[in-house]
């Protein structure tokens, strides 16, 4: 191609490509997803009500202004069970933050009756729910355990961590953010 | 068949995509590196050194950024996570190792990168498919028939067009006649994969806005390809022989 016509090709890309800039930019927040529900970053942290041990009942949506991790564990999964410790710590480091854990077990594919006795044996102190049915691992789409989702005091979720154990400086680093 | 694919590949195993894209990608390069005068045991090594780069670096830049969470508990360092990773720092190392090994072993600047880019196009591949299975780069909400039902919505299948566009790209790359100018290859494939992203960013639904609702990639991926663009010129024009 002679020097001439190239450049001009050349020239022709950069401005079309500039004015596809300007026609596609997101004036009308499409890429605000935060308004709908969805278990993954930048979304609304699906809502949900769970019972603790107790039978007291723990909603999420009353929890916000607070940052809160959302532990999806179970009995059986072991790095779910190396990691409870490390979020003990971080949860006794940041709680006077403004910053929660719910911790909710997949009772539905759990052994009810070791549950307790696990969460006694490791003198966890933050809130532990139960799924019983299901409806909270389907709102969450999971697909492995452990599955962390860090949310914002907005109710946006920040940071989803999928697998296990977390180590301590990852839910620090995590937990400063969505503090913020 | 995207449900099916989406589970079998569910976070963290998506990552496998991504090491078997790279150990095709290096299998395919070291068939070409001798056409573009880079011996395959440099090309291996300096893929292995950039790797080793990018997963040190990835890590020491993000514990340098998170420090306070680092001091006070500094065995994470050593951590099996992968969330303690900065990318982009990563990036940075593995292009700066690879930079002074191909230096020391006084590599040609121009033909290596040519003969890194079958890595690079099917690393691309493999990403796309990495964002299919993990449900990241998702698109914004469509009522066109092709939606995809995902995070609630349905929506522009972004992942796919990545995918087609990165099987072009790497088409483009593989039947490209790759003669003189050295470089050539390496800037197609550069300039194919910004002006895709330039394009495809329209339609995802996670974009990063600045100034008033532009989209940051769009903006960068526009300063690459000018970059590409301007690079190529040169290149050209230095091979050009004078008009008499």
């Amino acid at each position: 191609m002679q020097p001439a016509r190239r450049r001009l090709l050349y020239s022709i890309i950069l401005i079309l490509g500039f004015v596809w800039i300007l026609i596609s930019a997101d004036r009308k927040g499409i890429s605000t997803t935060g308004q709908i529900p969805a278990p993954q970053q930048g979304f609304l942290a699906p809502d949900f009500a769970l019972k603790t041990p107790a039978g007291e009942t723990v909603k999420l949506s009353d929890l916000r202004g607070q940052a809160v991790l959302v532990n999806l564990w179970a009995t059986w999964c072991p790095p779910c069970r190396a990691e409870m410790q490390t979020i003990e710590n971080v949860y006794n480091a940041y709680k006077d933050r403004g910053f929660t854990v719910l911790a909710v077990n997949m009772t539905y594919q759990d052994n009810p009756l070791e549950i307790m006795p696990f969460v006694n044996g490791q003198g966890l102190s933050y809130p532990i729910l139960l799924d019983e049915t299901g409806d909270m691992a389907n709102a969450y789409q999971l697909k492995s355990l452990p599955s962390s989702y860090f949310i914002g005091r907005d109710g946006i979720i920040d940071e989803v961590v999928i697998g296990g154990p977390m180590a301590e400086a990852l839910l620090r680093t995590r937990i400063e953010e969505i503090l913020k | 068949m995207l449900p099916l694919f989406r589970s079998l590949f569910a976070p963290p195993r998506h990552l496998i995509l991504l090491l078997a894209a790279l150990w095709i990608g290096l299998i395919l390069a070291e068939k070409r590196a001798t056409r573009h005068g880079i011996p395959r045991e440099a090309l291996n090594n300096i893929v292995y050194y950039s790797l080793l780069g990018y997963i040190l670096g990835g890590r020491l830049l993000f514990a340098v950024a998170n420090l306070s969470a680092f001091t006070q508990s500094p065995l994470s360092l050593f951590s099996l996570n992968i969330d303690l990773f900065d990318p982009l720092g990563g990036l940075v190392s593995a292009l700066l190792v690879g930079f002074i090994y191909g230096q020391r072993q006084k590599l040609a600047l121009w033909p290596t990168c040519d003969a890194l880019t079958p890595i690079f196009g099917v690393l691309w591949i493999g990403l796309s498919l990495a964002h299919l299975a993990a449900g990241t780069a998702f698109g914004s909400p469509t009522t066109l028939p092709w939606g995809i039902v995902l995070w609630n919505d349905t929506r522009h299948p972004t992942q796919v067009y990545e995918l087609i566009a990165s099987l072009l790209a790497f088409a483009a790359i593989w039947f490209h006649k790759s003669g003189p100018p050295a470089g050539s290859s390496f800037l197609l494939f550069t300039a194919l994969t910004a002006g895709a992203r330039l394009v495809l960013e329209a339609f995802r639904g996670d974009s990063t806005l600045v100034f008033g609702g532009l989209r940051l990639a769009q903006v960068i991926a526009w300063i690459v390809l000018a970059a590409v663009l301007f690079s190529a010129e040169w290149i050209l024009g230095r091979n050009e022989e004078p008009i008499k």
